[in-house]
């Protein structure tokens, strides 16, 4: 898989992108900040007494911000990347962008929203299930399609009706 | 500074309880100003009645002695110039994000178009932009937390009153929301003029106040109340950030 | 049943052709099945009335009672009293009241009907308002106040959101006694007074009369597809909604989406298309009346005192009424106890005594039959996922519709003994009672958390320790509750029970204060007096049971297992 421009890390294969459906942005966001306010590296026990969350909790959202390139992970040590630094010194709003850009790579999105936009009309959530469940088999399918509408509503590139169960594309607004 | 009236005066306020012929004293002799852009918390150990003080502010409850004035005024709990942010979120479980936020505004009778421009505009702000149709049930702690933060801000209240806003949500999320928190506050274009907050937590009272007011166990009495002059953004490694918090918690106990 | 939405619309065109095929073969039946059809709706409609009556009562009495405390301390015990008299009892009266006050009309005979139907499901549904309100999350209710949310608005957005999952729960509830009450009346109203109206209740005392068992097969087969339907396609949906409702349990947990309820209802049709349409279509309609309605509100707004006006007069009005109420009553009470007591009146504590014998009876036979089963259905999965739907179907005809069954099968049993009321009034007793218990009892069982039945199968226990230290606690407060609702049932079905007329012929019971009721409104001549104190101390021993068996039994039962019942 070659380099995407946008990340410091090779896209990931799809096995992988499992820790983002259980972690929030506010989470991996925070998880930076804690690293920065120790001087920008640490090793996870230090990380792990600082936020007070044990490493069971811990560990998703170390691995959710090392998918999308804001921690390296090396010998039990965590080190921001540049990304991250961007990150923290962003508004509101650019963070979102910045994220933006990162979850657009991200193989499983691509795959939803191009579907999307081939379909060229809303998609039911049977049908997205239908097609990540041949990848990562049904268990794990409710868990990416949770993490589909959450990300993809927060970077603002997808609509979700919980009621209807409808997911559609949307322009962001920024 | 200004000769301009403070926005908000609490004068020699006190709370009981009586049970049994017996009378239970929450809060003693609550005395404090609160004006133009103020960043206060109130600190205490459990039980010392600052969550009372809240909400007696906020207009909720009242004192049983002493008063408290708003803008001049005895507070009233629909005066939209005052918010309130809850430590459990409080949002409408089947309400939409967006007609959470616009609740106050609805229930002011503030035209649809204006309101949900409003709300869709505060949502924005605090970073919820995208799930404005989601259901709270769909959403993380912090996510709920800032519609509640919204739907205070969206009545462009001048006093915005906060009940240990981030003790529901784990130590990331609430690390991140207060730092939103603060970029929020220092954007002057955006409500509130002031910014009242009660937590346990001395550490978030020393990050986030310009004042902190320190009250002892019950019966609540103000202890002290110390300026914070740390120039912001405040990092919580630095020995001065130490200092303050040593001093503070000596104060409480 | 694992239909998917896809395979339902050719199994319902395919049913369809049927019908059209079965109808051109066969025009008789045809036009027999279309005046069931008929007959169905009329029913339907006079529950829904009903219903609709009971929903506006039970939110305005129980928002009511729940908003205000002192009014609560004073609404609520008249409620609890409500629920303990025995609506059949009254029906006789009532009907013949409403008949004659509408000079005779039919009118009278259908207000009586949804009368009767109202008192069944109206204190039930109330008591559920009440619940939601007063357990409403406080920071919910202070949220509403600090942003201003008042009146209308807190009704529209707080209160009555609140209410919807009760709402939806106790009216499924209200429905199935409903029904029970419906064949009931439709019954009575049919039977000695002649006051029949068109109704599958009425169709199928007419077949029972007539003796005819094919046609009763029909009708009451016709009833049964009538609450299977509603059933699928109302009540199932609506119970899937108002999920969304309900309230979470804990404040700042993690994300989740939605879970089991929402998956296992599935495959039935939700027509979000049809629902987008409508709200479409009604959405003008919505946005109109909150325009007009909003220079309304504002007028209210700035006039409190106008607001605090028409408050008292409405508070005023209701009291005048209930003081009337109260006051006659009382007066026609002392009446009745000033003047010389009718001659039967001797025979009432007797004919309690063997009512209540004869429940007791039944519901010992009940306990016998549904205890081992219900543990059968819970202990052995496939089992449970063929019985329940078999269970389900037959508990939902309602014992009513099936006296004649039961009369003409006990004739036949004990028909030579003479016994056959005796046997037919234990038999639809034990009918009303058992399937309250049984369901409650799988409930009770089922909630037995998985790893307790396991942990009991390690340690090996079996057989009569297993009964005593696992299963029979588990069930004690379901079975509890099961049993004051089987209770509550068993009386009133006593009330029809103990006096039936089939094929021509009246069957009662020796003693019976279900019998003296009845005795006393079809005997024609006057019997008021009689009438009155055997309704009376039916009431009397129902509230006394009440206070003083379940009440006790209750309190002693959650101190011992530490649970909460009801």
């Amino acid at each position: 898989m070659p380099n995407s421009p946008h990340t410091d890390e090779p896209s990931k294969p799809l096995a992988d992108m499992h820790p983002i459906s259980k972690v929030s942005v506010g989470q991996i966001l925070g998880l930076v900040e804690a690293i920065d306010e120790v001087g920008g590296s640490a090793d996870v026990a230090t990380i792990s007494q600082e936020v007070e969350m044990d490493i069971d909790r811990l560990g998703p959202i170390i691995d959710a911000a090392e998918l999308l390139g804001f921690v390296k992970v090396e010998e039990g040590d965590l080190t921001i990347t540049d990304l991250s630094r961007k990150v923290l010194h962003a508004n509101i709003r650019e963070r979102k962008k910045i994220i933006r850009e990162i979850i657009d790579d991200v193989p499983i999105f691509r795959q939803v929203t191009d579907m999307a936009r081939k379909a060229g009309r809303p998609l039911s959530r049977e049908e997205v299930l239908g097609a990540i469940t041949g990848q990562v088999g049904t268990h794990q399918a409710e868990d990416f399609f949770n993490a589909l509408v959450y990300w993809g509503r927060y970077v603002e590139l997808v609509h979700y009706d919980s009621e209807s169960e409808q997911l559609s594309l949307r322009a962001p607004s920024t | 500074m200004t000769d301009v009236r403070p926005i908000l005066e609490v004068r020699h306020a006190s709370r009981s309880y009586f049970e049994n012929g017996k009378e239970f004293r929450v809060l003693e002799d609550i005395s404090f100003d609160v004006r133009e852009r103020d960043f206060i918390c109130v600190v205490g150990p459990s039980g010392c009645g600052k969550s009372t003080l809240l909400r007696e502010i906020v207009g909720l409850d009242r004192p049983t002695s002493g008063e408290i004035l708003f803008e001049g005024r005895p507070v009233r709990a629909e005066n939209p110039r005052i918010s309130m942010v809850f430590q459990s979120f409080a949002l409408f479980p089947w309400l939409t994000v967006l007609e959470n936020v616009e609740l106050g505004l609805e229930a002011h009778k503030v035209p649809e178009e204006e309101r949900r421009s409003k709300a869709k505009n505060y949502i924005d702000a605090v970073g919820l932009a995208g799930f404005e149709n989601a259901y709270p049930r769909e959403l993380s702690g912090g996510m709920k937390q800032r519609v509640g933060i919204a739907r205070a801000l969206v009545m462009d209240p001048v006093l915005l009153c906060m009940d240990e806003p981030f003790s529901a949500l784990d130590a990331l999320t609430a690390q991140n929301l207060r730092d939103e928190i603060l970029q929020l506050w220092t954007n002057p274009e955006i409500p509130p003029s002031a910014v009242l907050m009660v937590t346990h937590s001395i550490d978030e009272a020393v990050y986030l106040a310009d004042r902190i007011i320190a009250m002892s166990p019950r019966p609540g009495r103000i202890v002290k109340i110390e300026v914070v002059d740390l120039p912001r953004p405040r990092n919580r490694k630095e020995p001065e950030f130490y200092g303050w918090v040593d001093e503070i918690y000596s104060l409480i106990v | 049943m694992a239909l998917t939405r896809k395979q339902l619309r050719p199994l319902a065109l395919g049913l369809v052709a049927l019908a059209v095929v079965v109808a051109l073969l066969d025009p008789a039946s045809a036009l027999e099945a279309g005046t069931l059809a008929v007959l169905a709706v009329y029913s339907t409609i006079r529950m829904f009335l009903a219903f609709v009556l009971s929903l506006v009562f039970a939110i305005a009495y129980g928002t009511a009672a729940a908003t205000n405390k002192r009014l609560g301390e004073f609404l609520i015990p008249i409620l609890d009293i409500l629920q303990s008299v025995p609506i059949l009892g009254f029906f006789p009266p009532a009907l013949l009241f409403f008949y004659y006050s509408m000079n005779g009309s039919p009118v009278g005979v259908e207000i009586a009907i949804i009368f009767l139907i109202f008192t069944s499901m109206a204190w039930n549904i109330a008591f559920g308002v009440y619940e939601a309100l007063t357990t409403l999350p406080a920071d919910l209710q202070e949220a509403a106040t600090v942003f201003g949310v008042r009146d209308w608005l807190r009704f529209r957005r707080l209160f009555f959101p609140a209410t919807i999952p009760r709402l939806v729960y106790n009216a499924m509830l209200s429905w199935t006694v409903g029904w029970f009450y419906l064949v009931a009346s439709e019954y009575i109203a049919s039977g000695p007074l002649s006051l029949s109206r068109p109704g599958l209740g009425s169709y199928i005392y007419a077949a029972g009369q007539a003796g005819d068992v094919g046609t009763l097969v029909l009708g009451i087969g016709t009833l049964t597809i009538v609450v299977l339907l509603l059933d699928t396609f109302l009540w199932r949906p609506l119970s899937v909604w108002s999920e969304r409702y309900r309230m979470e349990q804990t404040g700042g947990g993690e994300a989740r989406q939605q879970g089991s309820t929402y998956e296992r209802l599935r495959w039935l049709p939700r027509f979000p298309r049809v629902r987008s349409e409508l709200s479409k279509r009604l959405a003008p309609l919505i946005h109109g009346w909150n325009r007009a309605a909003t220079p309304l509100d504002r007028y209210y707004v700035s006039h409190p005192k106008l607001v605090r006006t028409v408050r008292w007069a409405d508070l005023t009005m209701f009291l005048v009424i209930l003081i009337f109420v109260v006051a006659a009553g009382i007066l026609g009470l002392i009446g009745v106890f000033l003047g010389p007591l009718p001659p039967l009146a001797g025979e009432i504590p007797a004919a309690v005594v063997a009512s209540l014998g004869r429940l007791a009876l039944a519901y010992g036979a009940a306990l016998a039959w549904t205890i081992p089963v219900a543990a059968w259905v819970v202990h052995n999965p496939r089992a449970s996922r063929l019985a329940t739907p078999v269970l389900e179907v037959i508990a939902s005809i309602p014992a009513t519709a099936l006296f004649p069954v039961i009369l003409a099968f006990s004739v036949l049993v004990v028909g030579a003994f003479g016994l056959e009321a005796e046997f037919a009034a234990f038999l639809i007793a034990l009918f009303a009672m058992q399937w309250y218990l049984l369901f409650n009892i799988i409930a009770g069982m089922r909630s037995l958390p998985g790893d307790m039945r396991e942990a009991a199968k390690v340690f090996g226990l079996h057989g009569w320790a297993y009964w005593k230290r696992v299963l029979l606690p588990a069930i004690t407060p379901s079975l509890l509750t099961g049993s004051i609702t089987a209770w509550g049932a068993g009386w009133n079905a006593l009330i029809v029970a103990e006096y039936i007329s089939y094929s021509g012929t009246v069957y009662h019971v020796g003693a019976g204060i279900g019998y003296l009721i009845a005795f006393a409104t079809y005997s024609g001549t006057d019997q008021g007096r009689l009438l009155l104190l055997s309704v009376l101390a039916l009431i009397v021993v129902v509230i006394v049971m009440n206070k003083l068996l379940w009440r006790p039994i209750i309190k002693r039962a959650s101190q011992r297992f530490r649970i909460e019942i009801q």
